[in-house]
């Protein structure tokens, strides 16, 4: 057989199947398309929380059921015991002026 | 141009549960911001590597991949272990640090792990 | 953490679970026991019919008695003239099997464990369930199997020369059908997968065979499928006010886009 006759059948062939038909062999970077994505495999490295405690709350809330989240309340209750030793977070500085003040008083 | 900081990748809400670290927070953020921009990458690396194309599409497109932020890139993920957050001697096999597996296969968590002599 | 309701509730769990166990034990009893009653209230009635069946043969003698007898005797009964179902009785021999006509392959399953109990009563399972589907088998073969290896160090790094050793041994067996039919086969592996053993993984490959002229079977259901699909493929398209003249390239190489992409 030819060599064009040859080259017409792998032409056809790579029409048919939706190949790259690439006789020069020139670097078209299909090697690139041809990769599986690999960012959900990565993703899916640490555990997701499906759910939180929070989520519990809110489905328990319209039956009229009380729930109590202890960490939460551990956790408010130390901030009201900081603020009242003075020890709390500052207040947000919404300006430039409010923090460049801030620094100038030290 | 300015580059954005690396606050943006923070997620609004944090939906890791197990073991959590500062460095495992950051590691999981690149994880997310690399599969958020794949499709992106894949497209910038496809547009390098065609011969096909222009030299200055193919420049310009070398320029892009090399401004994305630096969480946008695979080679910046590293396992690290999902029950202590160490990224040293993590097997993959169960996503946990050596000391960590000998501690729960002792236990009996690992199924079919069974200490072996020969 | 919980409320008192939700503590409360839990601890009616506990308390439903205790009658379980007790049930159980006294099912696999009931079904053999009550069988025989059954058969031996309605034979009797007919009293001059011969024997229907080989279950009710010691109890037409006598139908003057009490059609209910005591537990006891009717226990005592099993063991003697009465025998089990076939398909009961089955279970204490080796698993029957389907000749193979064509011997052609058709479905792979493999199944892996942990434990050669769990992977042996398994594939015995498996075997059986496709005898009753009708469809021919062979295996279970044992493939090799997988050992994973790991050495870790006891401690810190310091004391590398005292590590410990821990092992994996993947147990694998392997059940092949062979020209069974396609639907048979479906319904075998999901009769599988409703009734999974613990600690056993399944893994199948399915091959479908389809005679010499599917390219015209394709083209016969290409409108069918043509018009199953042509609700999803109307929404795709181009709009009409958003076709530009440039070229992707112009686009490429506009500054704003390059701004864009870059911040």
């Amino acid at each position: 057989m030819s060599q064009g006759r040859l080259l017409d059948l792998v032409k056809s062939q790579c029409r048919i199947f939706s190949l790259n038909f690439n006789p020069q062999r020139l670097r078209l970077g299909n090697k690139i398309l041809r990769q599986r994505l690999r960012g959900p495999a990565l993703a899916a490295w640490y555990p997701k929380q499906e759910v939180s405690f929070r989520d519990l709350q809110n489905t328990y809330k319209p039956l009229g059921l009380t729930t109590f989240d202890e960490a939460e309340d551990d956790r408010e209750e130390a901030i009201q015991i900081a603020k009242l030793r003075g020890k709390g977070r500052p207040k947000k500085k919404r300006t430039a002026a409010e923090s460049r003040s801030a620094k100038k008083k030290k | 141009m300015s580059k954005p900081a690396a606050s943006l990748f923070h997620p609004k809400r944090l939906n890791l549960s197990g073991f959590i670290n500062t460095r495992l927070i950051r590691d999981h953020n690149k994880r997310m911001a690399f599969e958020q921009t794949e499709p992106e990458r894949q497209a910038l690396r496809y547009m390098i590597r065609n011969t096909s194309l222009p030299g200055r599409t193919r420049a310009q497109a070398q320029l892009q991949l090399s401004q994305m932020h630096a969480y946008t890139r695979p080679t910046q993920i590293k396992n690290r272990c999902v029950a202590s957050g160490t990224a040293r001697s993590v097997f993959r096999d169960f996503r946990i640090n050596r000391y960590q597996f000998r501690l729960q296969a002792l236990s009996g968590e690992l199924p079919g792990v069974k200490k072996a002599s020969w | 953490m919980f409320t008192n309701t939700t503590r409360s509730l839990l601890g009616a769990g506990k308390r439903l679970r205790v009658p379980v166990p007790i049930r159980s034990l006294s099912s696999p009893s009931q079904p053999s026991a009550p069988t025989p009653t059954a058969t031996q209230e309605t034979a009797p009635q007919p009293a001059a019919s011969p024997a229907p069946e080989s279950v009710s043969t010691p109890t037409p003698e006598q139908p003057s008695e009490p059609l209910v007898k005591e537990w006891s005797e009717r226990l005592g009964a099993l063991g003697k003239g009465t025998r089990l179902p076939r398909s009961v009785q089955a279970i204490y021999m080796r698993p029957l099997r389907r000749k193979a006509e064509y011997g052609l392959p058709v479905c792979d399953l493999q199944l892996r464990s942990y434990s050669v109990e769990n992977v042996e009563f398994f594939a015995d399972f498996a075997i059986r369930a496709a005898y009753y589907l009708n469809l021919p088998v062979s295996g279970p073969v044992p493939l090799p199997r997988i050992v994973e290896r790991w050495t870790v160090p006891r401690s810190n790094f310091v004391h590398k020369k005292s590590q410990e050793n821990f092992e994996r041994i993947t147990l694998r067996r392997l059940i092949q059908i062979k020209d069974g039919n396609p639907k048979a086969v479906q319904a075998w592996l999901a009769f599988l997968r409703k009734h999974a053993f613990y600690g056993v993984g399944m893994k199948a490959n399915v091959w479908e065979h389809d005679s010499l002229d599917v390219g015209k079977s394709m083209d016969e259901s290409l409108p069918e499928i043509e018009k199953a699909l042509g609700s999803h493929l109307a929404q795709f398209g181009q709009r009409k006010d958003n076709s530009v003249e440039s070229s992707i390239f112009d686009t490429l190489d506009s500054d704003r886009f390059a701004e864009r992409t870059s911040r």
